[in-house]
Parts: C-alpha cells; sequence; structure tokens
C-alpha cells in the first residue's frame, strides 16, 4: 500500500500577523491605489506610517476594503457616503454582537 | 429552464421608465446588498435584482426581451424560441457584456449569453515571450469550520470551485482540493492567507494568494462573539437555590465543573475566565444561567409545588402593585 504524505498548507492570520502595504492591499482587494489613499484621507481606513510608502494595513483592513469596494462598485455610493455607511455597518454589528451575547431569551409571548 | 419576470423581480410595470427602473433597481440593491442584509437569501436576492436590472437598463436587450411577449409569468417552462432574437444589434459587441458579472441565471444565459466570455482573454499566456512580469491574482473564498476547530486548531481538506475557461471559450468549473492547516486561535471574519496559492503569475511574476474568509458552523450550544464565547446553562429551581455542581461542556471538548452559589438568580452571568478562543489574550467563556421549571403533572408534583408556596410568602410582582 502506497502511503502518500499530506502536506498541510500553513496560512497566517491577516487580522492578527499581516500588515500589508498599500501594495499588497490594492492586490488583495483589487482596488486602485489611489482609491486606497483617497479612502485613507476620508478616514475609511486608518492605516499606521505618515506617507503612502510606509503606511501598514493591519486589523480589520482587508475586510473592510473588501466591504467599501463592493458598496462603492455596486451601488455607486461616492465617498464620504461611503465612510458613512461603513459607520451605520459598524455600528450594527456593535448590535448584533449585544444580541448574541443576550441570547435568544428574550423572546415574547403572546 | 424557468422563465424570469424581469419586471416582477424589480417590482416595476412594463410600460415604467428608465428613471423608474433605475430607482426601483436602487432601492432594492441597497436593501438586499449582502454586506448590508445578513439574511440567508440576500446574496441570492441581490443577483436576481442585478441580472434583471442588466437586462431592462439596456434599451436593445429590454427590447430584446420584450418581444417574448407579456404572457411569461415568472418560473414557467421556458426554453428561448429559435432566432428568437433575430434583427436585434447590440452596439456592445453581442451580447454578453453586461454590467453585471458573472454568476448570470441559466435563464439569462441561455438569451443574453455568458458575461465572463471576453474577460476570459485577461491574464493569457500569449503575451508571456514580451517579458511581461505580472503577480498572480489574488483569490478570495470563504470557508466554514467548527468552533472546536478554533480552540484546538484542525487539518480540514477543503474544496474549492473556481470558474475556469475551457480551451473552447466555456466557462467550467473546476474543483480544487487544499489541505489547509486551520490554526488554533482564528475567530470568526478572519481571513487566511496562503501565500502563493491564487491565480497564476505571469513572467516572473509569482502566484498570487489565496485569501480564506473563515465562519463557524452555526452551532446549537454556543454563542461567539469575537473570542469570547456564551453558553446557556439551565437549572432546576433547587439547583438554583439550593446551589449545586454542574458540569459545563467547552468547545475544546472538556468538561468543567462549576460551582453554582446557592441562591443563584436567572440570567447570571458567570466567567470562565480564558476559556474562550485562545490566543495571546485569550477570550471567555460566559455561562448564564437560566432557571428552568419543570411542569407539575402528578399529585406527587402538584403537592410540592403548593409546599413551595406555603413555605415562602413571595410575591414576585410586587413592583407592578398588583
Amino acid at each position: 500500500m502506497i502511503q502518500t504524505k499530506i502536506t498541510w498548507i500553513e496560512g497566517a492570520i491577516v487580522e492578527n500577523e499581516i500588515h500589508m502595504s498599500i501594495v499588497e492591499l490594492s492586490q488583495a482587494t483589487s482596488t486602485s491605489e489611489e482609491l486606497i489613499m483617497v479612502w485613507v484621507s476620508e478616514g475609511v481606513l486608518s492605516p499606521t506610517g505618515s506617507s503612502p510608502q510606509d503606511w501598514r494595513f493591519g486589523g480589520d483592513s482587508l475586510h473592510r476594503t473588501k466591504t467599501a469596494m463592493r458598496l462603492s462598485k455596486d451601488l455607486e455610493i461616492n465617498t464620504p457616503g461611503l465612510a458613512l455607511a461603513l459607520q451605520l455597518l459598524d455600528q450594527i454589528s456593535d448590535l448584533r454582537a449585544q444580541l448574541i451575547r443576550l441570547g435568544n431569551n428574550s423572546n415574547t409571548e403572546g | 429552464m424557468k422563465f424570469k419576470d424581469y419586471y416582477e423581480t424589480l417590482g416595476v410595470a412594463r410600460n415604467a421608465t428608465e428613471a423608474d427602473i433605475k430607482s426601483a433597481y436602487r432601492k432594492l440593491a441597497r436593501k438586499y446588498h449582502p454586506d448590508v442584509n445578513k439574511e440567508k437569501d440576500a446574496e441570492e436576492r441581490f443577483k436576481e435584482v442585478g441580472e434583471a436590472y442588466a437586462v431592462l437598463k439596456d434599451t436593445e436587450k429590454r427590447a430584446a426581451y420584450d418581444q417574448m411577449g407579456s404572457n411569461w409569468k415568472s418560473g414557467q417552462d421556458f426554453t428561448p424560441p429559435p432566432n428568437w432574437n433575430e434583427g436585434f444589434e447590440y452596439s456592445d459587441g453581442g451580447f454578453g457584456g453586461g454590467a453585471y458579472e458573472g454568476d448570470q441565471s441559466e435563464f439569462f444565459e441561455s438569451l443574453f449569453g455568458r458575461g465572463k466570455h471576453r474577460q476570459g482573454a485577461r491574464g493569457s499566456h500569449a503575451r508571456q515571450d514580451q517579458g511581461m512580469h505580472f503577480k498572480g491574482q489574488d483569490h478570495h473564498a470563504k470557508i466554514l469550520i467548527d468552533l472546536a476547530d478554533a480552540y484546538n486548531g484542525a487539518k480540514r481538506t477543503i474544496a474549492l470551485h473556481m470558474p475556469t475557461l475551457d480551451a473552447s471559450g466555456h466557462v467550467t468549473t473546476q474543483e480544487r482540493k487544499l489541505d489547509v492547516s486551520i490554526p488554533k486561535g482564528i475567530k470568526a471574519g478572519q481571513n487566511l492567507r496562503l501565500s502563493g496559492q491564487g491565480g497564476p503569475g505571469m513572467g516572473e511574476g509569482g502566484a498570487g494568494d489565496l485569501y480564506l474568509e473563515i465562519d463557524f458552523h452555526p452551532n446549537p450550544i454556543y454563542r461567539v462573539d469575537g473570542k469570547d464565547v456564551y453558553l446557556d446553562l439551565p437549572l432546576a429551581p433547587w439547583e438554583a437555590a439550593l446551589g449545586s455542581i454542574a458540569k459545563v461542556p467547552t468547545p475544546a471538548g472538556n468538561t468543567l465543573e462549576l460551582t453554582i452559589p446557592a441562591n443563584t438568580v436567572a440570567g447570571r452571568k458567570m466567567r470562565l475566565k480564558g476559556k474562550g478562543i485562545p490566543s495571546n489574550e485569550p477570550g471567555d467563556l460566559y455561562v448564564v444561567t437560566v432557571i428552568v421549571t419543570p411542569p407539575a403533572d402528578t399529585d406527587t408534583q402538584k403537592e410540592a409545588y403548593q409546599a413551595f408556596e406555603k413555605a415562602f410568602e413571595f410575591n414576585p410582582r410586587t413592583h407592578l402593585k398588583g
């Protein structure tokens, strides 16, 4: 019997271990560097570092940029609108997290 | 194949103006956008609305669609009449150039072709000799794992479905199996980057990366909030009142013995520090008490409740002044 050895692919958790450059973020989200710069200036994304070459995007930047890209493309929202939409989505997700913590015991009857 | 009534999908009349169609589409697109709407069928609805709009916003496609007549009903079995679009001229070089990319229904494709045809030329090997070097495209996929995998780490073989073009230019779905090591401590919504597992590069450009977005299978016992995990612990009234020791299963697969102090009330949150999803600063496991009252069916059980009533002068509604 032939035993094949499986090589398990190891990945890195983006949110914990990776701080992307603008080039990496642009490539990963199919978003132009110019647009990312606009989003940073509008506060949609908050990298560390002082200039675009030094910017490092951590935490949920990848998820945020993907969402921003989809929303701006699918719904044609401009940047200030996008910033507002993302802020409201953050609030909704905080509220959802609260619901999770509370559980489903708040069912009302009658 | 079923007929699709695109007017019905957008909720507009057949004689709706372009402006009506646009505003109806916009409203529905905002409502069902999968980033906004977390309902299960939102993505499906969003695609349907996008497909309907791709046809109805385009004067030529709309005219071609309209000439099939208004007698068709959504869901009716449908085969496009032969040469149904004869005599229609399309300024975008034929059908298939719809603004809406991919994921069209069979119905849409039978009428208007597949939108991805022409995109397929992108990234071809033809330019390779010209000394072009590009990194391959990064790919994204979502995978579901068990909460236990986040606690213990896991090795999983996952199957990804990738649309690719075959030799004749048709889109086919290829299945690719990947053996992935799921790191301990990963949380829902996080992305796992697998270097070099994306699209192939061109020239000396390396392959792109594959990003796997993690979500947990729904779990009947645990609720997860970031790295914290919640569990409802049902207690009998006497266990809560007298105190007891309850066995609590953890997502890691262990069982903890939890001391329930006397006079524990319903909704009390007990924190098991560090028993949430592991990481440098691990999350906590919260045990929320629920008090379950057994029904009084037999005489003995009824007497027991009556003994309760006698033993306590208890009115739970004093604050209602009732």
